[in-house]
């Protein structure tokens, strides 16, 4: 039996779409359908109005947590891009190494929460950061303040996040030949200026997509912040978890879920405008203006 | 010229990665305005020497001078010589335009200054509709065009061009090296032209240098090199060839007499560094061979035609010898002389002109 190439893409496609269409389209549908129905003591009502939408838009606290989470998903996603990429380069044009890759990755082998009480411990009063400073007499009484703020979150899922984001950043330079880098400098630039002048253009959906990816991982991340981040870790992921969890009003999280995915759209939208603006993702032009 | 001027200076080359030494005793001096070539076979070190030039690697030891000046520590884009790579390696978010532009804007050139140079060059390799199309809407002849002049358009003193044809099907090949040999005329560069291929060798280069193992094994002019190999090796590696083992029985005057253990015996003209008993090997090339005597033509050996194939105006005939050592015979067919059939006893005459003596390795 031969089947041709799309017949035979389409069979190997099936199982993963059909789990996905399972577990994740319908659900996703259903839970839309819920954003547009009403709560009322603890039970669910079905019909239809938009007070979920209009009334989460209108909310102050909706809009704290949702920038807060914009906040440190943006702030975490950047640093780790920033320190992905040398990694990233090094990883592809310097060593070829696979072990370093592997020695990286083996960070996922512990688990999420014991590397978050590991941060915990660490930064704590009685955590290792007081106990140095306080030996060299840097500090005279414990700082509490390391533990439960914007720095203590930041640095924990920058750590989370870090393999992921550089294993992104391998995969979009490994479609760069070293060639190009060769050429840049046979040309006349320095190697930082080949990355720029070469490399960082024809990666830069590949970087902006690790960027993205991290962005919207770290921005959904509800126990980081949660358990380091004290009052400022409320985020719209928390606030989305506690109407599922706590108060019971699934049609208002459900909303709440679906405005903090079109923010993440809209985000993206800005975030690639900004780059072609700027320039720093490349944009061909249009055909019918290359006949020139 | 008749002394031209040395533009790149290799002296006591060796290069070696870990334990592996990639070249070594490298003395080679290029002279300007010449075309190249490094000839061999892969893993010959040929692109290492071509990288060692550009800067990509540096000598273990040993040095590299430019135009005079020793090179050690400048880096790539520090030295005056431009590479087009084997795949080109053009800019694929830049169009033909940009991408032969890159050199002249990282040197900060006007911008009215950058237009006319490319231009100029786009026209030189015959682009000019091309300019504003992108790297993946150009065909590999064009690619290839385009790293031509995105090196060129640099003026660099050294041209390094690496396997440039080596991925381009056979007929776009032998037009592209006519069009380097043009743009080579017309910008009176030097190319430095490195290929595994004895015929794009051949066809281009004013000197070839044959590498085998990481040392330089010959360096000629291409008909020199084809007609008076200096090893076992270049004859084999450039053009087709016919090997006997022999032992020279006399060196007089007129030449040396080497003797096959079947008894043919074959009288060259060298003298030179010959001593009787010596083992040596006998090269003769097929179109050396003929199936008439003459006075110029006056040793043969007796076979029996094995196998004839025919190409074009040309005849390859291969003729078992009496001592069962097969030779290759070559022969323009013009259809005056009578030429022996398969199965037809024949005798394979030679000129002592046509005869290499080489070492027995």
């Amino acid at each position: 039996m031969s089947l041709s190439r799309t017949r035979t893409g389409a069979l190997l496609a099936t199982p993963a779409i059909l789990y996905m269409l399972v577990f994740f389209v319908v659900p996703s549908l259903i839970l839309f359908a819920y954003s547009f129905w009403s709560s009322a003591s603890y039970r669910i009502v079905p019909d239809f109005q938009f007070e979920n939408y209009l009334g989460s838009l209108a909310s102050p606290v909706f809009w704290k947590v949702t920038f807060n989470a914009i906040r440190i998903g943006l702030f975490t996603a950047a640093i780790t891009l920033i320190l992905s990429i040398p990694v990233g380069y090094y990883l592809v044009y310097v060593s070829r190494s696979q072990t370093i890759l592997y020695l990286i990755l083996i960070t996922w082998f512990s688990s999420y929460l014991v590397r978050i009480y590991a941060w915990r411990t660490l930064l704590g009063t009685s955590g290792v950061l007081n106990t140095v400073l306080l030996q060299f007499g840097v500090i005279d009484h414990p700082v509490s303040a390391f533990l439960f703020s914007p720095f203590a979150v930041t640095i924990t899922l920058v750590h989370i996040y870090l393999p992921f984001c550089i294993l992104l950043v391998v995969s979009s330079l490994s479609e760069i030949k070293r060639d190009l880098v060769d050429a840049a400098r046979d040309l006349g630039t320095s190697s930082i200026g080949a990355f720029f002048k070469v490399i960082a253009p024809n990666a830069a959906n590949g970087l902006v997509g690790a960027f993205m990816l991290t962005f919207i991982l770290v921005a959904g991340d509800y126990v980081t912040p949660q358990m380091l981040g004290g009052s400022s870790g409320q985020t719209t992921g928390l606030l989305i978890a506690d109407q599922f969890r706590k108060t019971g009003n699934w049609p208002l999280g459900a909303a709440q879920a679906f405005l903090m995915f079109g923010v993440s759209i809209i985000l993206y939208v800005v975030i690639t405008v900004l780059g072609r603006a700027t320039g720093l993702i490349v944009k061909r032009r249009a055909k019918t203006e290359r006949e020139i | 010229m008749t002394n031209p001027k040395t533009i790149i200076e290799i002296r006591d080359g060796k290069k070696v990665f870990g334990n592996f030494t990639a070249l070594t005793d490298i003395n080679l001096s290029i002279r300007q305005g010449e075309i190249l070539t490094l000839l061999g076979p892969s893993g010959c070190g040929k692109t290492t020497l071509m990288r060692l030039i550009a800067g990509f690697e540096t000598l273990t030891s040993g040095t590299v001078s430019i135009d005079g000046s020793d090179c050690a520590g400048t880096p790539p884009e520090r030295r005056p010589v431009n590479m087009v790579f084997q795949r080109y390696a053009l800019f694929p978010h830049l169009d033909v335009f940009e991408n032969v532009a890159f050199g002249l804007k990282v040197k900060g050139m006007s911008k009215a200054e950058v237009k006319e140079r490319v231009n100029r060059m786009l026209h030189i390799v015959q682009l000019d509709n091309f300019a504003n199309r992108y790297i993946d809407e150009i065909s590999g002849g064009q690619s290839q065009r385009v790293a031509l002049a995105r090196a060129l358009v640099n003026g660099p003193k050294v041209l390094l061009l690496d396997e440039p044809l080596a991925a381009l099907d056979l007929k776009i090949r032998q037009h592209m090296l006519a069009e380097m040999k043009r743009v080579h005329t017309e910008t009176g560069a030097t190319f430095v032209y490195v290929t595994h291929d004895q015929d794009e060798a051949m066809i281009l280069s004013d000197r070839v240098v044959l590498m085998e193992k990481g040392r330089i094994v010959q360096i000629d002019r291409p008909e020199d090199m084809y007609a008076r190999p200096k090893s076992l090796f270049a004859a084999k590696f450039l053009g087709e060839t016919n090997l006997f083992d022999a032992t020279v029985s006399a060196v007089n005057g007129i030449g040396t007499t080497a003797v096959t253990p079947a008894g043919i015996p074959f009288l060259g003209a060298e003298t030179a560094d010959r001593h009787v008993s010596e083992r040596i090997t006998v090269s003769i090339r097929p179109e050396s061979l003929s199936f008439q005597g003459g006075e110029t033509a006056a040793q043969s050996a007796e076979g029996t035609v094995e196998d004839v194939v025919f190409i074009g105006s040309r005849s390859f005939y291969t003729v078992r010898l009496d001592d069962q050592s097969p030779v290759r015979v070559q022969v323009q067919r013009n259809g005056r002389l009578a030429l022996p059939s398969i199965g037809d006893r024949t005798r394979v005459y030679w000129d002592s002109a046509n005869i290499v003596m080489l070492p027995h390795t």
